[in-house]
């Protein structure tokens, strides 16, 4: 049994460090504060080969196992949540399912562009009526002559405002419940396919989220991703890896939330000494290191699972539960240890505080981590 | 074709060094190691005239053995291939001995037309290597440089030289030994890419075996301890009075004139 990371994931964490020191950190307030997309950040996240990750180096990906990638996407997301996640989901949520169910050619045509950071991806899966409940879907996909025509709407989509492509899911057989869902690539600029406005989000606000609208959308017939009915199967596969992304995501955020404190309890003098000093304050900061190193376990381990080509959906939304529910945890530990000044716009706790929430309920809520792994005890 | 050949060093990463208050004694128990930062400004110019001009890049270092992370580190920079020269007994070099060692392991093993090291280590910043290094290697060094650039016609390096009282720009035929400012250029990151290609890179292990004497130590260290900055606690009342006193001592102390 190893707990030491290899020279390679080391000199990573390094390198994203040293990376967010330079072009994120600078900007992540006001990216949080103005909800303004990043858009210097992706060039230089392309350049430094991390828009593709895990994915092959034919395909334009950097060839590496996914613990790498969650280590950057844990540093970016210690940085900034709303740089994280970006990554996360256009490598875990976009080009995943392409990587996993697409032809060469789509791979090629898609999933190439998307490693190297030519475009960014979308998923939408997500309704208004339809939100845990996938099957209860509305949107449509019909077959006319060589073209899928794509009728209905999607919400709290993730990229879709920025991406050069988005994976749809859509009811081929409304019948057939899960097993009548089908995945599509419906490149941006098709007619038809609406971007609605800017969700207001509470947190990770540099992330753009908006609704998608598909109005007679026609995509050619071959744009159909791992055939028809495979929908479902697509969606819950892109999530269960997608999960190890979102605990990694949390892990950064729990990771600052205890940076800053540690710093603020050594800094702030109350009755002429450091907080630091007080019990009260040690307590929170050794529970809020005991959970964020808990979490990271979590999270390393279901990414190893993964990279062994084990099963990890169990472990993954073990760390996606316990990782996120830190996060929310000991952001809101770190703004009490900042007191007054932690409920202030523009310190770094009171951003992490908003953007920790979310993590408790993207890629599958709380709730669902749960299901998933009783799901796995008890069957 | 260049051969050029940048010196770094493996220290302490000053981040993590803790200070016991009452004693001032380092604890350096829970500390990482990191690449010189201003060996990180030799790696970076290396590569850049690479770029430019072709030929071949190494790394060099002395290091005990336990500084073997430093090479893939390094070699994620650019460098095309490291030399380790490693014993249990480098840990603690003074700049005397690395630069003999260094001598040595160039004269016999390493061809070069340009030889590049910072203007000191992160840790204990003597200063000392690179002129030594090109004293024993009998060859020129020009220090406090912060742009570097190379004539493929004339085969010279044209180095701009920082001095205290202005800028000095000199020319130089090869082989010399250049000492590079932090100013010269800021260091890229690694690419995934570069990082997970480094362990394809070669790397040339130099040990006691193949290394002559190693010369005994010039300066034997006592003790480190942490330096303390003490506070006067002066206050100065924020009015135009306040602002004339203080520009008043600054002048005495000789911070402004």
């Amino acid at each position: 049994m190893d707990f030491k990371l290899s020279e390679e994931h080391q000199l990573i964490r390094q390198s994203v460090h040293e990376f967010c020191d330079r072009y994120v950190c600078p900007i992540a307030d006001e990216v949080d504060q103005e909800a303004r997309f990043p858009a210097e950040t992706m060039k230089r996240l392309a350049e430094q080969d991390w828009m593709g990750i895990p994915y092959p180096v034919e395909f334009g990906g950097a060839g590496a196992d996914y613990l790498s990638y969650v280590i950057v996407v844990e540093e970016l997301s210690r940085a900034c949540a709303a740089t994280g996640f970006i990554l996360e989901c256009h490598t875990s949520l976009a080009s995943y399912p392409l990587f996993k169910f697409g032809t060469e050619e789509q791979k090629r045509q898609w999933l190439t562009p998307l490693c190297k950071g030519e475009m960014l991806g979308a998923f939408a899966l997500t309704e208004p009526g339809a939100g845990t409940d996938a099957a209860a879907s509305s949107t449509v996909a019909v077959l006319d002559g060589n073209q899928w025509v794509l009728n209905g709407s999607k919400i709290f989509i993730s990229n879709s405002p920025v991406a050069g492509v988005i994976i749809v899911f859509a009811m081929t057989d409304k019948s057939k419940g899960t097993k009548g869902i089908s995945a599509f690539i419906v490149p941006a600029g098709t007619p038809g396919l609406n971007i609605g406005k800017h969700l207001n989000k509470m947190g990770i606000r540099g992330s753009l989220t908006a609704e998608v609208f598909l109005q007679d959308c026609r995509i050619p017939k071959e744009n159909i991703l791992g055939g028809e009915g495979q929908g479902f199967k697509i969606a819950m596969m892109t999530l269960d890896a997608g999960r190890v992304g979102i605990a990694a995501q949390a892990v950064g955020i729990a990771q600052a939330a205890l940076d800053e404190s540690v710093k603020y309890s050594k800094e702030r003098i109350q009755f002429g000494k450091p907080i630091g000093t007080f019990q009260a304050v040690q307590w929170m900061i050794a529970d809020m290191a005991t959970d964020v190193e808990a979490s990271r376990f979590l999270t390393y381990h279901a990414a190893w699972c993964y990279d062994q080509g084990m099963p990890y959906s169990k472990e993954a939304a073990m760390a996606k539960l316990f990782a996120s529910e830190t996060a929310s945890r000991q952001t809101d530990r770190a703004v009490q240890v900042h007191g007054g000044i932690g409920y202030i716009k523009g310190t770094k706790v009171e951003r992490l505080y908003r953007d920790a929430k979310i993590t408790e309920i993207y890629e599958g809520t709380s709730e669902v981590m749960r299901m998933v792994i009783s799901g796995n005890l008890l069957r | 074709m260049l051969r050029i050949v940048t010196c770094f060093k493996w220290v302490i990463d000053d981040a993590d060094i803790r200070v016991d208050a009452e004693s001032r004694k380092l604890n350096l128990a829970r500390a990482g190691y990191k690449i010189s930062s201003y060996d990180r400004n030799v790696i970076e110019e290396g590569v850049r005239i690479q770029e430019q001009h072709g030929g071949t890049l190494a790394a060099v270092t002395v290091a005990p053995p336990t500084a073997k992370p430093c090479l893939k580190d390094a070699l994620s920079r650019g460098p095309d291939a490291a030399w380790f020269i490693n014993d249990p007994s480098f840990a603690d070099l003074d700049a005397h001995q690395t630069s003999e060692i260094l001598a040595q392991t160039v004269r016999s093993q390493i061809e070069f037309d340009l030889i590049i090291c910072g203007e000191g280590s992160g840790d204990l910043y003597s200063q000392q290597v690179g002129p030594a290094l090109a004293e024993k290697l009998g060859i020129p060094c020009i220090t406090w440089v912060n742009k570097l650039t190379f004539d493929e016609e004339q085969k010279q390096i044209i180095a701009h030289r920082k001095l205290e009282e202005g800028m000095e720009i000199v020319s130089c035929p090869l082989p010399a030994l250049v000492v590079v400012l932090p100013d010269i250029n800021s260091p890229r990151i690694p690419t995934l890419k570069q990082v997970l290609g480094a362990a394809k890179k070669p790397v040339h292990d130099v040990n006691m075996k193949t290394l002559g004497k190693v010369p005994e130590a010039h300066l034997r260290t006592d003790k480190i301890l942490a330096a303390v900055m003490d506070r006067r606690r002066i206050r100065v009342a924020g009015d135009a009075e306040g602002i004339r006193s203080v520009v008043n001592s600054l002048i005495r102390e000789g911070v402004i004139s």
